[in-house]
C-alpha cells in the first residue's frame, strides 16, 4: 500500500471517529484490515439507534468521485460540526452494516487507488 | 429526447455555448471576430485585460464560446456526469474567458496536469476540479510569450514550460492549500495558485522585467452584457421550472447549507433546486451592480458568471449576501472606492467566503466581506496579476484568519443522540 492510501484512511478513521464522539458514542472498536488492493474498517459499536445508522449510510452509499479525493482529501479528519461526513462519503467505495443481538457492525469498504 | 431532458442534460452548458457564439456573430462581423481574437491570443492577459477591450465584444463572446465547447467535449470525453464542482469550474472558466483566459494560454497548465496525473499512475480525470480551475493561473504563459518582450523563440518555450510545470505542481499544492483555510475559501485552488504567482511576480521583478501591463476597461457594452446576464439567469430560472414545477418549495433546504468544500449542490438537492440557485445567484450579481450604479465590463461579467457556476458549489443568497454586504461597507467606510474595477469585481468575488457566513451567521459574515474587500488589492501586489483568481488568493487569507479564532470561541457540545 502506498504511502498516499495510508495518509487517505488515516484521515477516514480519524474523521469516522470524530463523527461517532460528536455523537455520543464513547465505547467502540476500530478495525483496518489492509490488503494491497482493498482497505475495510470495520467498526463495532453497542446500542445504535437506527435512525442514526440510516442517516450514515444514506450520506456514505454515494457514488465515489476520485476527482473529489484528489481535492478535498486533506479536509477530511478535519470536522467541526456533527453533522458532516461529506465528503468521506465520496472516498469510500461501500458502508455494510450488520446487527448482531447487542451490537451494530458498519464495515466501510475503499478500493485502494494510489498503487 | 423529450425538452424536460434536454434541459437537465449538462445543466444548459451547450445551449449557452450556442447562444454566446450567436451573439458573437450577432454584435460583430467574422473578420471582425478574427482581428479581435487574434489581439485576445496575443494579449499579456494579466489581471485586469478586459477582452471586451482588446477584442471586442463579439471576438470576446468568441473567445468564451470556444472555451466552454472545449471543456464541454474533453469532459464528454472523459464521461463525466454534471456534478456542482464541474459545473462551477466550465463558468467559471467561462466568466474569466472575458478577461484572461483563451484556448492558448489554458492548454499548457492541462498538460502539466496531465503529466502529474501519469506520475501518480492515476487518470487525468481524477483531477478534474483541480484542471477546470487550474487555468486562472494561464496570463503566466502568454505574459512569458506576448508581455515581456522577449522575442519569441525564447518566449514561447519559456511560456509553455512554465505553463507546464505550473499545471504539474498544481494538484499536490492545491491539496495542500484547503487545509490552511479549512475549506471555508471556495476558490482554494486561486488561493494556491496566488502563492505560485508570487513567486513568479518575485522571480521576473529580480530580473528587471515590468509586471504592470493590464490595461484599461471597456464600459462600451454595459447595456448588452447586462441583458446578456439577466438573460442566462432567467434560462436557469425556466429551466428549474421545467424540470420540477414545485422547486420553489425545495429550495430552502439548500439554503441551510454552509457551503463549505466540498459541497455539491447538484447531488444534494438536485439540477432543478441548483438552477434556481443559479439563477437567483445572478439575478442578484445584477441586482447589486444596478443598485450602485456600475457598469458591466469584461472582468465583472467574469465575476457574474463564476457568481452563477458557484450557485452549484457552495454559494446561494443567505451565505453570500452578508458578505457582499460587508464588502460594500468595508469600500463605503474606508478610502477605498468603486471607481476601480478592482473594487467592483471584488463586489462580486467576495463571496468566495460566503461559507464563513453559512457556518458563523450573518454578523460574521459581514466581518470576513469587510475583511475581505481591504486585503484585496494588497494581494493583487503580492502575486503581480498572474493569478486572475485574485481574490481566492485574498480569501484564503480571510478565512485562515478567522476560522481558527472562530472555531476555538464556538462551542460545539456533542449529543447523545446516536445511542
Amino acid at each position: 500500500m502506498s504511502k498516499q492510501e495510508i495518509k487517505i484512511i488515516t484521515k477516514i478513521i480519524r474523521e469516522v471517529t470524530l463523527y461517532l464522539m460528536m455523537h455520543g458514542f464513547k465505547d467502540f472498536i476500530f478495525e483496518s484490515k489492509n490488503t494491497a488492493k482493498t482497505t475495510q474498517l470495520i467498526i463495532t459499536l453497542d446500542d445504535t439507534k437506527p435512525d442514526f445508522i440510516e442517516a450514515m449510510q444514506t450520506k456514505m452509499n454515494r457514488e465515489r468521485q476520485m476527482e473529489i479525493e484528489t481535492y478535498g482529501w486533506e479536509l477530511i479528519g478535519d470536522i467541526d460540526q456533527k453533522n458532516e461526513l461529506e465528503i468521506i462519503s465520496l472516498l469510500i467505495d461501500s458502508m455494510d452494516v450488520e446487527y448482531t443481538q447487542s451490537k451494530t457492525i458498519i464495515t466501510l469498504t475503499r478500493t485502494n487507488k494510489y498503487l | 429526447m423529450k425538452i424536460k431532458e434536454f434541459v437537465k442534460y449538462k445543466m444548459l452548458l451547450p445551449v449557452i455555448f450556442v447562444a454566446l457564439f450567436g451573439l458573437s456573430l450577432v454584435f460583430d462581423s467574422p473578420s471582425n471576430i478574427y482581428t479581435g481574437y487574434i489581439n485576445i491570443l496575443k494579449s499579456p492577459s494579466v489581471l485586469i485585460s478586459d477582452y471586451v477591450r482588446i477584442g471586442g465584444l463579439g471576438a470576446t463572446l468568441f473567445n468564451v464560446a470556444t472555451i466552454i465547447l472545449f471543456n464541454i467535449i474533453m469532459l464528454k470525453r472523459l464521461g463525466f456526469k454534471m456534478t456542482g464542482p464541474i459545473f462551477a469550474g466550465v463558468l467559471t472558466i467561462a466568466g474569466f474567458s472575458f478577461f484572461g483566459k483563451n484556448i492558448f494560454n489554458t492548454l499548457p497548465i492541462y498538460l502539466g496536469i496531465y503529466l502529474y496525473a501519469k506520475t501518480q499512475r492515476l487518470e487525468f480525470r481524477s483531477f478534474m476540479i483541480v484542471v477546470l480551475f487550474s487555468t486562472g493561473i494561464s496570463p503566466i504563459v502568454s505574459f512569458l510569450i506576448f508581455g515581456t518582450g522577449w522575442p519569441l523563440y525564447i518566449g514561447v518555450p519559456i511560456g509553455i514550460i512554465v505553463g507546464t510545470f505550473t499545471g504539474f505542481i498544481l494538484p499536490a499544492f492545491s491539496a495542500h492549500t484547503i487545509r490552511f483555510h479549512k475549506g471555508y475559501n471556495l476558490y482554494n485552488i486561486g488561493f494556491a495558485m496566488g502563492i505560485i504567482s508570487m513567486l513568479y511576480a518575485v522571480i521576473l521583478h529580480s530580473f528587471n522585467v515590468n509586471l504592470n501591463v493590464g490595461g484599461p476597461t471597456s464600459e462600451a457594452y454595459h447595456s448588452e452584457l447586462l441583458l446578456i446576464s439577466l438573460g442566462l439567469s432567467t434560462l436557469f430560472l425556466v429551466g428549474a421550472f421545467m424540470i420540477d414545477p414545485n422547486v420553489l418549495k425545495k429550495y430552502p433546504h439548500l439554503l441551510k447549507s454552509t457551503g463549505r468544500l466540498v459541497s455539491d449542490f447538484i447531488r444534494d438537492y438536485g439540477k432543478a433546486v441548483t438552477m434556481l440557485n443559479v439563477a437567483f445567484m445572478g439575478y442578484i450579481s445584477v441586482a447589486v451592480l444596478v443598485i450602485l450604479n456600475l457598469e458591466i465590463n469584461g472582468p465583472v461579467m467574469g465575476g457574474i458568471l463564476t457568481v452563477m457556476g458557484f450557485g452549484a458549489f457552495g454559494k446561494h443568497p443567505k451565505n453570500a449576501l452578508p458578505v457582499m454586504f460587508g464588502a460594500w461597507l468595508g469600500v463605503t467606510i474606508t478610502n477605498y472606492s468603486l471607481d476601480s474595477v478592482g473594487m467592483v469585481i471584488a463586489l462580486l468575488f467576495v463571496t468566495a467566503v460566503a461559507p464563513i457566513a453559512g457556518r458563523y451567521g450573518v454578523i460574521i459574515g459581514v466581518l470576513a466581506g469587510f475583511i475581505h474587500i481591504i486585503i484585496t488589492p494588497l494581494a493583487y501586489v503580492f502575486q503581480g496579476g498572474f493569478d486572475l483568481y485574485n481574490n481566492g488568493f485574498a480569501a484564503g487569507f480571510v478565512a485562515a484568519l478567522m476560522i481558527p479564532i472562530l472555531e476555538a470561541i464556538t462551542k460545539q457540545k456533542p449529543e447523545e443522540d446516536g445511542q
